[in-house]
């Protein structure tokens, strides 16, 4: 199974969401996420938004090891 | 070079410091940083660094003070709106201290092209370039710039309650780049600070954060390369995160 966790604002929309999930793929986590959670999948399909795994940032076609981490993060642009 | 009695006192808690000491404080004296950006982040930033010594700064921003700004930008009073920026925030960190010398440009750096300012922003040998804009084709402009030059490029942003920094020292290391975490092909999100409000104590916690990585990068402390630190605010919560080269970068050419 893969641990994720949403941070910052993507918390907001990520309530109810399970802490660990089957998939092979960020991609595929939000491809599975956009079935129950649309807002989440929504926010997740913003331009850069980053994923991480095991705290490395990674594209969303990475292939994942059981027992991951996979973090989503929001974008941060302003000054 | 050594530093005078009025640069003993002023300086003091920096000498008495076993890792700056004298040697360090002359290091700061002799350093010259672009900070790009005189919003939010780049008002602590610039403040934090003359304060400290930095002995040139160079500020470069389009824009003229206005009400809305002054949540947070706090360098800028009622009497500064209509006037621009740049101006103001010289003539504060002046009146802070008068050994820094502060260059001014009110010039947009986007594109890179003659016409916007931005080569003769960047014409000057800086040691270190400060990312306090707020959007990436600055962003992605100073990235190149830096990864050219070899020199530290110190980039942050905030938004809602939430801050990222993340931090390059080119000096030392040819790649990740930014455009490894985020490619210069990629569109702006939806959110900005415009049309969804920022905390003004985020930017002051970001700011603080850059310009102490300044600091460590001037000094020889610096040995992150890449990480990225980024702020939660609401839930006071931080998460560190590091970018990995990207295969065939156009910027920073990793392998």
């Amino acid at each position: 199974m893969i641990n994720i966790l949403f941070f910052g604002r993507l918390g907001d929309f990520a309530k109810g969401v399970p802490s660990t999930i089957q998939a092979n793929t960020p991609q595929e986590i939000r491809d599975l996420l956009a079935v129950d959670f649309p807002a989440l999948a929504k926010e997740l399909s913003e331009p850069q938004v980053l994923v991480s795994v095991n705290q490395m940032i990674v594209g969303w076609d990475q292939q994942l090891m059981d027992g991951s981490e996979v973090a989503f993060l929001p974008p941060v642009t302003g000054g | 070079m050594s530093l005078d009695d009025q640069q003993f006192m002023r300086y003091s808690r920096h000498l008495l410091m076993d890792d700056i000491g004298e040697a360090g404080q002359l290091k700061l004296l002799n350093a010259h940083v672009l900070i790009v950006g005189l919003g939010g982040l780049g008002c602590p930033v610039s403040l934090y660094l003359a304060a400290a010594g930095i002995g040139r700064l160079s500020l470069c921003d389009p824009d003229r003070v206005e009400l809305s700004n002054l949540q947070r930008q706090v360098l800028y009073t009622p009497e500064d709106c209509g006037d621009f920026k740049v101006d103001c925030a010289a003539k504060a960190l002046q009146a802070l201290n008068s050994e820094t010398q502060v260059s001014a440009f009110n010039y947009e750096l986007s594109t890179g092209g003659a016409a916007d300012g931005s080569a003769q922003v960047l014409a000057s040998d800086y040691d270190l370039v400060v990312d306090c804009t707020d959007n990436l084709a600055a962003r992605h402009l100073m990235n190149r710039h830096c990864v050219e030059r070899k020199i530290g490029f110190v980039s942050a942003s905030a938004i809602g309650w939430e801050g990222q920094l993340v931090a390059f020292d080119f000096g030392h290391n040819q790649n990740p780049c930014f455009s490894c975490i985020i490619p210069e092909n990629t569109a702006e999100p939806t959110m900005n600070c415009g049309n969804s409000g920022v905390v003004g104590p985020v930017l002051g916690a970001m700011g603080s954060l850059q310009a102490t990585t300044v600091i460590r990068m001037l000094l020889g402390y610096f040995a992150q390369h890449g990480e990225m630190q980024r702020y939660d605010g609401k839930a006071g919560r931080w998460f560190n995160l590091q970018a990995q080269a990207q295969e065939g970068c156009g910027v920073c050419a990793a392998p």
